[in-house]
């Protein structure tokens, strides 16, 4: 589904340009769960942020499904990110002043929903991560398992395809972080495409497929 | 775009100004005494051109007055005295000779203005003047006691007076009874037969249009009578009446005309008509008017600076915020349709305070001053719609900036 072909990216301007990608080559089928880890500066972010259309390549290609995603404008990858993308982030990306509800309500908003399905959708998310009773909270009234709940729920409740998970237990202790990594695990049992980076072996585990990057390269990619 | 889904936007756009109360109050504020300036402004200027021109209009619109330029004689001709109006013209423009005139009245005065009278033992200065009852016609003049002269009081040279309510006031005595009481002038004795209503001439005074003296110290006489006690048949100014306000020009060329056919050439005439002093006016009424209105709207604009001004520091604060909102599916219309809406509401509100505040400041103003004022609704209403148009204005930068985020960028920023 997810399919890249000699991808390139570099910062900075024309003589100072740092390259980060350099020719990445990578094929996700539906249903996979990868993780992508390697020491930071390795370009794992960049690729991740690529996947999830947050970012546009130099060069190359990338194919989600039929779609060339890297002749597309902003306006169409924001259009790709509603429709099949959930973003959790390491810190959450909650919006302070809005109460569970209302953050996971927001992908709704923007995908033009009726008021009344997006309350019953949202509350419908949010049991499912086990928030049934925390509704009216802000995030500063939830633990930081509570928070990436949260997020889960707002990741899924516009139905994405692919789950982009950035370091998605590296502001949690290792409990939770394993309670979260098992959320994800039955999101994929139930077909949903899951790519995380992070650089926790432990967590990495629970990923059917682990790539390894070094200097803007993948180096392998290890199959459990 | 729905217009369910700009709803959907308009509630994040209320939501993220409640969160930031204070400085949306702050910025509320400066519209608000934008709006309040342009409506205090307009009013009061508005009600100052009533005012002046309801005192404009006590005088009559159509009134022209006609007399002789001393000051520049015609260098060819010998004669050299007189006022250049006699009895036999204005017989003349009386039966009709100008068609433009629809009334006329003869003004004979001293050359020196002020003369002494006395009543019992009282005795004061006033201004005598003599004219015609169609005199006090012209001058839209009202009676508050007595009549008017008749026309036998003028052919018959008899000795009555109408006496103006300052006379009234410090020759008489307020409480007095002043007709059919007799006032001397020297030899002479005038029986009065009529007081005349109070009128304004304050702003007429300011623009140079009247003499210093007060127009309501004055005592009238059949101008025959004055004639009399000055030896001469003389009219030293006539009162003249317009057809109407358009017809103004062609009154005055028609008895300029008349004049100086009859006195063979001798003299130069100047004259005043009502109309030049009102445009006069209205000339620099408008002008003040405008200078205030324009200092009004730049105070209104400083209110639209200071929303930019807030909604840029907004944009750079909630960069985080926005790059959440694109990450999860915030289009660029999206994202700049709330910020423009976050700086319209708060025009708005700012606009509609303004526009209750100063609509009870008026009624309450109204009461304390006892003048009816007039807001001018046509100039407030468009100051509201520019103050709209200021925040749409002031929001569209800001919001194209937020529009324009890149989601990496601005999720990576704290």
């Amino acid at each position: 589904m997810i399919e890249l072909i000699n991808v390139s990216k570099a910062y900075g301007s024309d003589e100072l340009s740092v390259p980060v990608l350099k020719d990445v080559c990578l094929s996700i089928p539906k249903g996979d769960f990868i993780a992508i880890m390697g020491p930071s500066g390795s370009g794992k972010s960049t690729l991740l942020n690529i996947i999830g259309c947050l970012d546009s390549l130099d060069a190359g290609v990338y194919q989600l499904g039929r779609q060339r995603v890297d002749l597309l404008d902003e306006d169409e990858l924001t259009q790709l990110r509603l429709r099949h993308m959930g973003f959790v982030f390491q810190m959450f990306n909650l919006i302070p002043r809005f109460n569970a509800l209302r953050n996971v309500e927001l992908p709704m908003i923007y995908a033009g929903m009726q008021p009344q399905q997006r309350i019953q959708k949202a509350v419908a998310a949010l049991s499912r991560v086990g928030l049934q009773d925390r509704l009216n909270h802000i995030p500063a009234k939830l633990s930081g398992g509570q928070q990436q709940r949260v997020a889960i729920a707002r990741a899924l409740v516009n139905d994405p395809d692919i789950i982009i998970a950035d370091e998605p237990t590296g502001s949690l202790d290792t409990k939770t972080g394993h309670e979260i990594m098992k959320l994800f695990q039955t999101l994929n049992r139930h077909g949903k495409t899951i790519v995380m980076v992070t650089h926790e072996d432990n967590i990495a585990a629970y990923a059917q497929r682990v790539a390894h990057m070094r200097d803007g390269v993948i180096t392998d990619i290890v199959r459990h | 775009m729905l217009l369910a889904h700009v709803r959907d936007i308009y509630f994040q756009a209320v939501w993220a100004l409640r969160d930031n109360l204070m400085r949306t109050l702050l910025s509320i504020l400066g519209i608000f005494i934008g709006i309040i300036a342009v409506m205090a402004v307009g009013t009061v200027t508005q009600t100052v051109h009533n005012f002046v021109f309801t005192e404009l209009a006590s005088y009559g619109l159509q009134t022209i007055w006609i007399y002789r330029q001393h000051e520049a004689p015609n260098p060819y001709s010998t004669v050299r005295t007189g006022s250049g109006i006699t009895n036999l013209d204005l017989e003349q423009i009386q039966k009709g000779c100008c068609p433009a005139v629809a009334r006329v009245s003869p003004e004979v005065y001293y050359q020196d203005w002020s003369q002494l009278f006395r009543f019992g033992n009282r005795y004061n200065n006033v201004i005598l003047e003599g004219v015609d009852g169609v005199f006090f016609d012209i001058s839209r003049d009202e009676f508050t006691i007595g009549r008017n002269f008749r026309d036998e009081d003028i052919d018959n040279r008899r000795n009555v007076a109408i006496i103006g309510s300052e006379v009234h006031k410090t020759l008489i005595g307020e409480h007095q009874n002043p007709v059919g009481k007799s006032i001397r002038f020297g030899e002479q004795k005038f029986i009065v037969v009529g007081v005349l209503k109070r009128k304004n001439r304050d702003f007429l005074a300011s623009i140079g249009a009247a003499e210093d003296y007060d127009v309501n110290n004055k005592i009238y006489i059949p101008y025959t009578v004055h004639q009399q006690m000055l030896a001469s048949k003389d009219i030293h100014q006539l009162l003249i009446e317009s057809r109407s306000v358009a017809e103004t020009q062609n009154a005055v060329d028609q008895v300029v005309e008349l004049l100086q056919r009859r006195n063979n050439n001798h003299f130069q005439y100047k004259w005043d008509t009502m109309e030049s002093w009102n445009t006069k006016a209205n000339n620099i009424l408008s002008n003040i008017s405008l200078l205030g209105l324009v200092a009004a709207f730049v105070s209104l604009l400083v209110g639209g600076v200071g929303i930019m001004n807030i909604m840029t520091t907004s944009v750079v604060e909630r960069t985080r915020e926005i790059g959440i909102r694109k990450a999860i599916g915030a289009t660029q219309n999206d994202i700049r349709l709330q910020f423009i809406l976050e700086a319209v509401v708060i025009s708005t509100l700012g606009g509609s305070f303004g526009l209750g505040v100063g609509y009870i400041l008026s009624i309450v103003a109204q009461h304390m001053l006892q003048i009816p004022l007039q807001p001018p609704w046509m100039i407030i209403i468009a100051a509201f719609l520019v103050s709209i148009g200021v925040g749409l204005a002031s929001g569209y930068y800001p919001a194209k900036r937020a529009a324009r985020l890149k989601p990496v960028e601005a999720l990576r920023h704290d």
